[in-house]
């Protein structure tokens, strides 16, 4: 993907990260913890313009859940909802059993898409999520056998090595397709070369999204829509709108991106067009 | 065990919640859901070795 797909005006998939793994209602009330809350977010965001959405589940008291049950409930509603908007589920886990991590690729029907961490970030002061080339190859096989599109999550130029090293490890199904991931701590500098450098060290034919968090999210998706690659914004990366201002909904931020990228000449793909860009097997 | 400083609360600081959720009694916070895993000792997460809070209001921090 490059430049020259922007001026070709390629469609661009926008996913929406509803909710995430790490805060929660304490950071912004407005993000979806339960799954009829995820549904209808699912909904506004669909409506939006988001053909994804990438998908975490929570408890009641808003803590983690890596449950299957969990997941089924949330894409039960999501689809109840948005029926149509392709259903991406997260793997990641920091802290939890490698076994833990697999759960939600286990719903029925499976996720379309899931995320594969591509290796080491660290969380908090004392906390590694580890995200081991073993741990990536057993996520890849299940998620190969049962026909989920991995969305290989790039938290740092280290991780771009990992991407390469899978590919020599392992046959993924084509297009390959990675989220290049901005922000403090273990993830690449949020600088706008910092993006240009992660898409010229990608395997020929990757097809890139872009994901920044806080402030970033902004002015690098911009980018990454200008560079005729996909994007990935949400309550799940940045809670505020602007400075000083809570997000009221996911959808309020998937709202400003499309009408970003429509200024500048992008419109964006409907789900199903997402997933012949993709190549989803559904 | 638990982190001795973990409660869960419906409101504080003007923030109220449907459902109780983890507050940091020493850091006087709602902490995010992801430590609350660290603060119940949950997998194989310790609150006494991961959480840097718990440390520095024991004295446990490294020099």
């Amino acid at each position: 993907m490059s430049y020259e797909d922007y001026l070709a005006g390629d469609p661009l998939i926008v996913t929406a990260a509803l909710t995430g793994g790490v805060h929660g209602k304490e950071a912004n009330p407005n993000l979806p913890e339960m799954p009829e809350e995820i549904g209808r977010a699912a909904a506004a965001v669909e409506k939006a313009g988001a053909a994804v959405v990438h998908l975490h589940a929570r408890q009641p008291n808003g803590e983690r859940s890596f449950a299957a049950e969990r997941f089924q409930e949330i894409d039960d509603a999501v689809r109840q909802h948005a029926a149509d908007v392709i259903i991406q589920h997260s793997t990641g886990g920091t802290g939890a059993p490698d076994e833990d991590r697999h759960l939600p690729l286990r719903t029925d029907p499976p996720p379309e898409m899931a995320s594969l961490d591509m290796g080491p970030l660290n969380r908090y002061d004392r906390l590694t999520s580890e995200n081991t080339r073993g741990m990536v190859d057993a996520l890849h096989e299940e998620m190969r056998d049962n026909g989920i599109k991995p969305e290989m999550e790039v938290f740092n130029d280290g991780h771009l090595n990992e991407v390469h090293g899978l590919l020599k490890r392992r046959e993924l199904a084509h297009p390959v397709y990675a989220t290049l991931i901005f922000g403090g701590g273990t993830l690449t500098r949020p600088r706008p070369r910092n993006l240009l450098n992660a898409i010229s060290n990608l395997p020929d034919g990757t097809l890139f999204n872009t994901l920044a968090f806080g402030r970033h999210q902004l002015p690098l998706t911009t980018m990454g829509i200008l560079l005729g690659g996909h994007i990935r914004v949400g309550l799940e990366d940045n809670v505020y709108y602007r400075k000083g201002e809570l997000a009221v909904s996911n959808a309020q931020l998937v709202e400003r991106v499309v009408r970003i990228a429509s200024e500048l000449g992008r419109e964006v793909a409907t789900p199903d067009q997402a997933r012949d860009i993709l190549n989803l097997q559904s | 065990m638990t982190c001795p400083y973990l409660e869960y609360r419906g409101e504080s600081g003007g923030k109220q919640f449907d459902h109780e959720r983890a507050y940091c009694s020493a850091a006087e916070r709602f902490v995010q859901p992801m430590r609350a895993d660290i603060c119940n000792d949950r997998y194989d997460l310790n609150h006494e070795e991961h959480c840097e809070i718990y440390r520095e209001h024991t004295g446990e921090v490294e020099s």
